[in-house]
């Protein structure tokens, strides 16, 4: 008896491979926020909508792995070009990262504009990747890309020792002979793969901010990794289900921004009821034990992101 | 409607649509000059996306798009995303790059929520706010002494004048605090108060492109210009003054060449700028990749010529026959010196090739007297870094190692060092 | 009670133990160590002395693969780095860490069993009680549950020197371990430093103030771009060859590489 379900098979489907991708993006994105590369994640996301406008274009073929394969292909593209830049060029970062993510988007706009124009079959639905819609997704995609997802995942929880490591120590680690270098490009590459599996859910704008916001909520509850990553994964997974949810209620929202503020909320939640690092916490217990450590316990690293050069530029 | 009276009706919208896109590149050029020099092209990001609730809001609160409630609403957003940052900063120790990723992801998310909710009340679509307009701009016109000019353009022009205004009135200010901004606030300039008119000016700057090229693209306006110019010159005013070149140059090939290919404006522009950057990377004087590789190619040919001159009086000294040059780069570089003469047809050296010689010699010697005096190294060690560094040494150099050294006749092996002429 | 450290079981090597050859290193185009010739043939403790800027940190640096060298070698028990790598420990430089990342004092000494563990493989019993054990060495078995960021400077040092423990090294780098540590910590640090020497390793150290140097170590090294004098503590630091290292104008070495750099940059 097809009543005992409430919600068809098709949304189902939807909603698992969409939480699976929420809880990647989180653990992922955990990795990429230690490590400092959230930003080149930026870069390579706004790169995608040129590649999954050129797999259409090229292809002539709409299936959801040939376009995303497109939009790896421009992801990785404009990782290549940042790094590039930043080698040969007296570009400094911030500024190198901001032209790759401008030109890219653009590029990607030109064409995505030029084939709805021309009438070219499916270039109008690829406007559904700017800001996402998994109501247009089908059980098969959905499938696909929670599995690969759920590889995402498993190769963070084979690979985390190292990347931990580097990401903590890169001097200390490269002097014990690991290639920090094989490492780091080993995780951008995981990002970008994880932006392009998150881009039909998110859409190209708003995708890293499923990288970004779920890790910083996970970070105000703990001061362990594994915990991060885990706390990160399921807070992904509710904002994706929430968006999901949401977005299949009143489709002319977009998916992305409604999974953004889901988890944006999960992160105020997490900034004042947080134990011990949440505002609440801290009111009430002012002063602690903070002192048992020297002034010098909340210094910043020497972030790889040249942007905060003399003094800080968010301080007016 | 009126246009203007050119051949070609349509024509004259076109002008006008061209006209408020270059506006616009103008005036994200000077704000994004500074933002770039500053290294603050992310806030210019941050800032461009986070403005979006504040335009939203202004407009349902009965403010015109374009209109002065809007930039109202804009400056709001910016300074509350910068506040919003800094809270996060300092209340759970967030690193500021971190916490502006989590506040303007999160406002423009707010925003474009906002927009399709009230869609009924609102003239704004989600993806236009993306990449603009600027095709219907010319299509919204106010009447300015018998003119309909598009307001678009009247905002982008006064916002234009405002910041190149502000920009001249407090040159010196934003020069040093660009430069030193520590050393700046030391001195007693309002570095805090001119970061806050920054961060103003690039709301200003936003919300001018808007309609022109929605939001993610006024950051390539805001960027690419200035980042082509920073590699092309070296004063600030000149950095400016070709970013709002480039920005211009830009807009107008852009638009043209959006017409002709008949695809997104916003977005062509946008590739326009990557190809002007591109270009300056390649051809910048100096540090540009073509001018590095000729230098490098410069380098290494000098080096090859200087090091044959060099074994062919060595192997006179010794009174051997010197080998024969073997190799491609070997045998052009021995035609290169007969045909400047410095060596004659069967080897030999003619006088200029033997004075060259010479001082590559007596820096090679003298550079070895010197290791030898002050770092004592093994005599064994001793020729390889003069391998090196004999191309290297000019004649003051070799002046001050001389007298460093006491000015001996011989180095450490006994050999004579050849005089400096 | 800590357990005792293993006797290192370094016999007579015929090879020195570190051994710089001719090593010349250049930040961009300009040289800032000038061929260096450094033997190291026993185990002890060996200072690096000299001004600022002088290029100590670049040595260890240099030694260990961390910049690249313009030119010379650098061997470790006659060997290449790569094929001794865990018989070398590191403790750098204190700046380059984030302290609000989200490890323990003890997840930090555990990095150290990475490198004998290799790729994928996860610490198991053996390696934390390796770690626990190091702790105790350095004294902070109390705060081994402690996010690193609430510690004070000199704590933080030694949870840096109890990673490199942990690497169960016979050779030890550490750069400038006493800058910014209260006088206990740089007690306790010593101790820990004096136990490994008695116990047969070889530990090299950055250090940056003179006064302490003769105290501590057996045998230093007076480096300013160049190796001045090298050999036992008394003998070395006399004040004709520190007023070579610490008083003398800028060389004509600092000059020359700088001129380098220039003829470099226009040909």
């Amino acid at each position: 008896m097809t009543g005992n379900f409430p919600l068809p098979y098709n949304t189902l489907v939807v909603a698992g491979g969409m939480a699976a991708v929420g809880c990647a993006a989180g653990v992922v994105g955990c990795l990429g926020v230690l490590r400092r590369r959230s930003l080149a994640a930026d870069a390579a996301s706004h790169a995608t909508l040129a590649g999954v406008a050129l797999a259409l274009l090229a292809t002539g073929r709409r299936e959801l792995p040939v376009l995303l394969a497109g939009g790896l292909l421009t992801a990785i593209g404009s990782l290549v070009v940042l790094v590039m830049l930043r080698r040969f060029t007296r570009t400094r970062e911030d500024a190198a990262t901001a032209i790759v993510l401008g030109v890219s988007f653009g590029l990607g706009i030109t064409l995505l504009s030029g084939m709805t124009a021309r009438g070219i079959p499916g270039s109008a639905g690829l406007e559904q990747f700017l800001l996402g819609q998994t109501a247009a997704l089908t059980a098969a995609d959905a499938l696909l890309l929670g599995c690969l997802s759920v590889a995402a995942v498993t190769l963070v929880w084979v690979g985390m020792k190292e990347v931990v490591l580097v990401a903590f120590d890169a001097p200390f680690a490269a002097a014990s002979g690991w290639p920090v270098f094989a490492i780091d490009t080993a995780l951008v590459a995981l990002l970008a793969v994880m932006v392009v599996v998150g881009l039909p859910a998110a859409g190209a704008v708003l995708v890293t901010a499923l990288l970004v916001i779920p890790p910083s909520a996970a970070r105000q509850w703990t001061d362990r990794v594994a915990t991060m990553l885990v706390l990160s994964g399921a807070f992904g997974l509710t904002a994706a289900l929430v968006g999901v949810a949401i977005s299949a209620a009143v489709p002319r929202l977009a998916t992305g921004p409604v999974m953004v503020l889901a988890a944006a909320a999960i992160f105020v939640g997490s900034f004042f009821l947080a134990p011990k690092r949440g505002v609440w916490a801290r009111w009430r217990q002012p002063r602690r034990l903070e002192q048992e450590g020297s002034a010098a316990g909340r210094e910043q690293t020497q972030a790889p992101a040249k942007a905060t050069g003399g003094s800080s530029p968010w301080k007016p | 409607m009126e246009t203007l009276n050119l051949p070609g009706g349509s024509g004259g919208m076109h002008l006008w649509a061209i006209a408020t896109a270059a506006m616009v590149a103008a005036g994200c050029a000077v704000v994004g000059t500074l933002l770039v020099v500053r290294r603050m092209s992310l806030l210019g990001d941050a800032i461009s996306h986070a403005v979006l609730p504040g335009i939203v809001v202004a407009v349902l609160l009965g403010g015109r798009p374009g209109g002065l409630w809007v930039l109202v609403g804009a400056v709001v957003a910016a300074l509350l995303t910068v506040w919003l940052t800094q809270v996060l900063h300092e209340g759970v120790g967030m690193s500021e790059d971190a916490g502006a990723g989590v506040v303007f992801t999160t406002l423009f998310a707010l925003g474009v929520v906002l927009i399709t909710l009230a869609a009924s009340r609102i003239d704004l679509d989600p993806s236009c706010v993306l990449y603009g307009i600027l095709e219907l701009v010319p299509f919204d016109t106010l009447l300015l002494g018998g003119v309909e000019v598009p307001r678009a353009f009247l905002t982008a022009g006064l916002v234009f004048l405002c910041l190149l205004g502000g920009v001249t009135l407090l040159w010196k200010e934003f020069l040093a605090s660009a430069f030193d901004p520590a050393a700046a606030a030391a001195a007693g300039l309002p570095v805090a108060g001119l970061t806050t008119g920054l961060l103003a000016a690039t709301a200003l700057a936003t919300v001018a492109g808007f309609e022109a090229v929605g939001a993610i693209l006024v950051v390539a306006m805001l960027v690419v210009p200035a980042a082509a110019a920073e590699l092309l010159v070296h004063r600030l005013h000149l950095v400016m003054g070709l970013a709002i070149a480039l920005g211009v140059l830009g807009a107008i090939v852009g638009y043209l060449a959006a017409w002709q290919f008949n695809t997104s404006a916003a977005g062509m522009i946008a590739v326009v700028l990557g190809i002007e950057y591109g270009l300056a990377v390649l051809l910048a004087p100096g540090h540009g990749i073509a001018a590095r590789a000729w230098a490098a190619a410069g380098l290494a040919w000098r080096v090859a010529c200087e090091d044959r001159l060099a074994v062919l009086w060595r192997a006179e000294e010794g009174g051997e026959q010197a080998a024969d040059a073997s190799g491609v780069l070997t045998r052009l570089v021995c035609l290169w010196l007969r045909g400047s003469g410095r060596i004659a047809a069967d080897g030999r050296l003619l006088p200029l090739g033997q004075t060259e010689a010479m001082l590559i010699v007596r820096s090679h010697r003298l550079w070895e007297a010197w290791l030898g005096r002050h770092v004592e190294l093994p005599l064994d060690h001793l020729h390889p870094p003069a391998e090196w560094i004999e191309h290297h040494l000019g004649s003051e150099v070799r002046s001050r190692i001389a007298a460093d050294v006491g000015q001996p006749a011989g180095d450490p092996h006994g050999r004579t060092i050849p005089p400096e002429s | 009670m800590p357990a005792p450290l293993p006797v290192s079981n370094m016999s007579p090597q015929v090879s020195p133990l570190l051994e710089f050859h001719d090593v010349t290193v250049a930040y961009g185009r300009r040289p800032v160590l000038w061929n260096i010739d450094l033997s190291v043939d026993g185990p002890g403790l060996f200072g690096i002395i000299g001004p600022n800027g002088a290029g100590k940190s670049t040595l260890l640096k240099a030694a260990l693969g961390l910049v690249p060298l313009a030119g010379g070698s650098v061997q470790f028990f006659g060997q290449p780095l790569r094929n001794v790598r865990t018989r070398v420990g590191y403790v750098p430089q204190r700046e380059t860490v984030d302290w609000d990342f989200p490890v323990s004092v003890f997840d930090v000494v555990l990095m150290g069993t990475y490198g004998r563990l290799g790729w994928f493989r996860r610490p198991g019993p053996r390696e934390r009680e390796l770690a626990r054990d190091c702790l105790a060495r350095v004294g902070l078995a109390d705060v081994a549950s402690r996010q690193i960021g609430r510690l004070s400077g000199g704590q933080q040092q030694r949870v840096f020197l109890a990673r490199a423990l942990a690497q169960q090294a016979d050779l030890y780098f550490l750069d400038e371990p006493m800058a910014g540590v209260d006088a206990r910590s740089q007690e306790q640090i010593f101790a820990v430093l004096s136990a490994l020497r008695a116990a047969g390793k070889l530990i090299v150290v950055v250090h940056h103030d003179l006064r302490s140097a003769s105290e501590w170590f057996d045998r230093v090294a007076l480096v300013d771009m160049r190796l001045i004098a090298t050999g036992p503590a008394g003998e070395v630091l006399t004040p004709e060859n520190l007023q070579r290292t610490y008083a003398g104008p800028l060389d004509v070495l600092d000059e020359l590489g700088r001129a380098v750099a220039r003829r470099e940059r226009t040909p």
